[in-house]
């Protein structure tokens, strides 16, 4: 064999280079990408982006809280997400730590781990749509996959389009409640998940009063009493909740307990991102339809 | 009684009209507001077209009639408490009773969600009886003595409370509905809660009523008492399980409501009602109609905020300046029976026994340090990759320890009161609201921030005692008192703040139940160094220690300038506190148990007192500490809390043995 052909010279130096990159590409491909967070948010936008991160704080709390998309098997329990195991954490090594700002005083010391990175979601001065997108985008940034997280955002305001044009006619307002006794609910309003699903959906909200910086207001029940708008109630009911509504006075008033209008949709993250926002959005208008084709 | 005193007797009556004319004012600008007639119509018919007037008849009235009924069994239970207890400190919750109803609605919410569909009502009766029956089954060979009922109901209190804050920490999402009920919403939504309320409180104030007389002999000290033929223990008994059963009634439908059961007898009493029917009488109106007129003046400001204004916690929180403001003017008596008791023997040989500690404390802290759980399992290791991690937990536990467990020797022995200990002096309490003021408030608080902004509540705190305390020569009756409206307006700013459901909420809790999560070893070293100076600083006080707690008499003639000793003793307390509590929140409750460990195991004289003391909180944090980190790996149970169940154990097997 000879290397005087051209040809084979240059094919030679292709394949050379072709190992010598190889060797270079190799030992990164061979050690994925291990990534850490401690906020369910991000867990679940990892877990949407295709990533498995290696380590999440309160995994089984993660699973009855925000449930789907589920968390993988080889996730390693960090412990509680305001006083992650530092220890258990050091010995995975990761190469990035997701927090949002809520866990900002723990930095300085997760920083000496891996480097860290503030994600924000829900903050007051920007549309919550828009800076759901753009977590999105960041959190691919990290992990090295921009082409998922378009992949992500085009799916969900897809559904989100498709779900829209699924609508009875007129849908009418909504009032989003939560239970959290028999006495007091969390409604729903600006600057949450459930409000910037409405918004895609073009549904009006009911509620009129102001909401904290997470979305909700919490009020006594008399305050659904006098408002017009179907209620939605999103599970789940504290135990013995339901029980102790039945003998309510007050509660069986509510016009949309009256006319049995009242909607129940299954368990879904509150301060959720967009997977969170499509399986919400789903379930509603699931539940919207069906009402209007039995009423119809 | 003086002719003075005849000519012009004061009764509460002026203040219960002017409380009266705020209520119908009102609930008169309330009802007008839309119609008054239909208003008022609607209390017995409501018409169902009318949204209003449903509103009116299902949700106005019953919260009405809930906050009168609230407000007088909570007074009613007060008086009998501090009358039973012989101490002004005394609060319908004093037994543990909201302690134990709060963990038995956790327990039944996780475990046993079945038993809440029965009805949540009974769920927390339950559990605020098995507070109570746990504090008389401890407390029941020793007479009932009321020093003893008081101290046991306190670490109940805390040990109840500390397992309610664990499944609190690790649960936060299932357990946040509990929040609302923890803060005392008067909210209703029908007459339900109402109806089981009344008879019971009717119950319990005919029983309260025939209770009267042999009640009154209990102003008397315990020899006289007897030699009327009463049967103290049972009297006891009969006094406290009424206050009691009323406690649990109210707690049960509406939540922890304070203030109105601490205040109402203090301030009737004030006013000039004297003897024990007067007493009951005037209290039962006035806690009524206090916590009425709170609530509907509350009720004014719902919907401004987007959070609920829970009744229970903003009254005590309105009403922590009130009781401050109360305290210089409150006619204290020298009470019998209020000076510590005395538990166990005095050791021989206090040297060996404190040697003893110390050599345990280093053991468990060199275990602290090497053996700990990984990924793979139980793991013995000299590795700095991971002993970094451990070192400045270590030292942060062990000197917060000592800091608290000196403090709380300090105040104990400077009141001469057993119920003492630093957390209840306000100074950590004001620190704490500093700091969760600082994690709403400011957008993304760093540690040095939370530091600067913790030390100056602790300051604002003291400044608060020493401003309310400075007329009295820093009495240690007063001074306590004064702790107790700070610790009440804590309790009050954390419980709303919890109820309103912020996320941010998780890391108040983490914070709160006294975790050296947070300490990096610059702090840490910085700990242990305060810990060391300021145990070298306060040995050249043992000589007022030792006399101090003999009373104010006895130390005056041999000569103590007793403002200043006070003064300074004080201020001594209140650098160790804030010292400690940066570190490690204000929850430990090392300061209290400490101190009461170190006597059971026979430390008497101030100085093996302090040395005993530190050691053992030395060696309880680092134990506790280290056992959270484990317990349930990942996971971790903050060691103040661990410290709180670990010494509560201890410190409850010590109060059941008899002398």
């Amino acid at each position: 064999m000879s290397l005087s052909n051209p040809c084979r010279r240059l094919a030679f130096v292709q394949l050379a280079l072709l190992l010598l990159s190889l060797l270079v590409i190799l030992p990164v491909r061979g050690e994925p990408l291990r990534v850490a967070t401690l906020d369910w948010t991000l867990a679940e936008t990892l877990v949407a982006l295709g990533v498995e991160p290696t380590a999440v704080a309160q995994v089984d709390a993660y699973h009855d809280w925000v449930g789907k998309p589920a968390l993988p098997p080889s996730v390693v329990d960090l412990g509680l997400r305001t006083q992650p195991n530092l220890e258990l954490l050091a010995s995975l090594e990761p190469h990035h730590i997701l927090i949002s700002p809520m866990f900002a005083n723990l930095a300085p010391r997760l920083s000496r781990i891996a480097p860290v990175e503030h994600l924000a979601l829900y903050s007051p001065d920007i549309e919550t749509w828009r800076e759901m997108r753009e977590l999105t985008r960041r959190v691919a940034a990290l992990v090295d996959r921009p082409n998922a997280a378009e992949m992500l955002i085009a799916d969900t305001e897809a559904t989100l389009a498709k779900l829209r044009k699924q609508l009875p006619a007129n849908p009418g307002p909504l009032l989003m409640a939560q239970f959290m006794d028999e006495r007091h609910v969390r409604v729903f309003g600006d600057n949450g998940l459930y409000q910037a699903v409405l918004d895609r959906l073009g549904i009006d909200n009911a509620w009129p009063g102001k909401t904290n910086a997470w979305g909700f207001a919490l009020v006594g029940i008399e305050a659904l009493a006098g408002l017009e708008g179907r209620l939605v109630v999103v599970e789940p009911y504290p135990a013995g909740v339901e029980a102790a509504l039945g003998d309510s006075g007050l509660w069986r008033s509510i016009p949309s307990v009256r006319d049995n209008s009242l909607i129940t949709l299954p368990p879904v993250w509150s301060f959720g991102a967009l997977p969170s926002a499509q399986r919400f959005a789903e379930t509603l208008v699931a539940a919207l339809t069906e009402q209007h084709d039995e009423h119809g | 009684m003086s002719t003075a005193n005849l000519a012009r007797p004061r009764t509460p009556a002026l203040l219960c009209l002017g409380l009266v004319i705020a209520l119908l004012g009102l609930a008169g600008a309330s009802l007008t507001g839309h119609d008054l007639t239909a208003g008022l119509s609607a209390l017995f018919q409501p018409s169902l077209q009318d949204t209003e007037s449903l509103v009116r008849h299902y949700a106005w009235w019953p919260r009405l009639a809930m906050a009168l009924l609230a407000g007088s069994g909570l007074a009613l239970a007060g008086v009998l408490m501090q009358q039973v207890l012989r101490n002004p400190l005394a609060a319908p919750t004093t037994l543990g009773v909201a302690s134990g109803a709060n963990l038995a609605l956790m327990a039944a919410t996780l475990l046993a969600p079945g038993l809440l569909v029965i009805g949540r009502e009974w769920v927390a009766l339950a559990g605020g009886s098995g507070a109570m029956a746990l504090v008389f089954a401890l407390t029941w060979r020793r007479g009932l003595s009321p020093v003893v009922v008081v101290l046991a109901g306190l670490v109940v209190n805390l040990y109840f409370g500390a397992l309610g804050m664990v499944l609190l920490l690790f649960h936060q999402e299932a357990l946040k509905g509990l929040l609302v009920w923890g803060a005392g919403s008067l909210a209703q939504n029908g007459w339900g809660d109402a109806a089981f309320l009344a008879p019971r409180l009717a119950l319990g104030g005919v029983a309260a009523w025939l209770l009267l007389r042999p009640l009154a002999v209990l102003e008397l000290d315990d020899a006289s008492a007897k030699s009327l033929g009463v049967s103290l223990k049972h009297l006891r008994l009969a006094g406290l399980g009424v206050a009691v059963f009323l406690t649990g009634c109210v707690v049960s439908v509406v939540g922890v409501i304070g203030f109105i059961g601490l205040a109402a007898p203090n301030i009737v009493r004030l006013a000039g009602a004297r003897r024990l029917g007067e007493r009951l009488l005037w209290s039962t109106l006035l806690g009524a109609l206090l916590l009425a007129t709170t609530d509907l003046l509350l009720q004014r400001f719902a919907g401004t905020l987007p959070t609920l204004i829970p009744t229970g916690a903003t009254t005590a929180a309105l009403g922590a300046p009130l009781l401050l403001w109360l305290i210089p003017r409150l006619k204290l008596e020298q009470r019998p029976g209020t000076a510590a008791p005395t538990f166990g023997r005095r050791h021989p040989v206090p040297g060996r026994l404190a040697a003893m500690m110390a050599i345990a404390a280093l053991a468990m802290a060199v275990i602290a340090l090497l053996v700990g759980q990984g990924r793979a399992g139980w793991l013995l290791t000299g590795d700095w990759a991971v002993l970094e991690w451990r070192l400045p937990r270590l030292l942060a536990a062990a000197g917060s320890g000592v800091l608290l467990a000196v403090a709380g020797t300090l105040i104990q022995r400077l009141t001469a009161n057993s119920m003492a200990s630093p957390e209840i002096l306000g100074i950590s309490g004001g620190s704490a609201i500093a700091l969760i003021s600082a994690i709403f408030l400011l957008p993304v608080p760093g540690n040095l921030t939370l530091v600067v902004v913790g030390t100056g509540g602790a300051l604002a705190a003291l400044g608060v005692l020493l401003l309310v305390n400075r007329r009295s020569g820093f009495r240690p009756e007063r001074l306590l008192l004064s702790g107790v409206a700070i610790t009440a307006l804590f309790d009050a700013v954390r419980a709303i703040v919890l109820a309103g459901g912020d996320p941010r909420g998780q890391q108040v809790i983490a914070w709160l139940s006294g975790s050296t999560y947070y300490v990096d070893l610059p702090a840490a070293l910085a700990v242990a160094g305060a810990a060391i100076v300021l145990v070298l600083i306060s040995q050249p006080f043992t000589r007022w220690l030792d006399i101090l707690p003999l009373g104010a008499p006895t130390a005056r003639s041999l000569g103590i300038e007793l403002d200043r000793a006070r003064l300074s003793l004080l201020l001594l307390v209140a650098l160790l506190t804030a010292s400690a509590t940066l570190v490690v929140g204000p929850l430990s409750f090392v300061g209290l148990l400490a101190p009461h460990m170190a006597r059971l195991l026979g430390f008497a004289r101030a100085r093996m007192h302090l040395a005993g003391a530190a050691l053992i909180g030395a060696l309880l944090m680092v134990a506790a500490d280290w056992l959270g980190r484990q317990l349930l790996f990942p996971e971790e149970i903050p060691a103040g809390l661990v410290a709180s169940l670990v010494g509560g154990t201890y410190f409850l097997w010590g109060l059941r043995r008899p002398h």
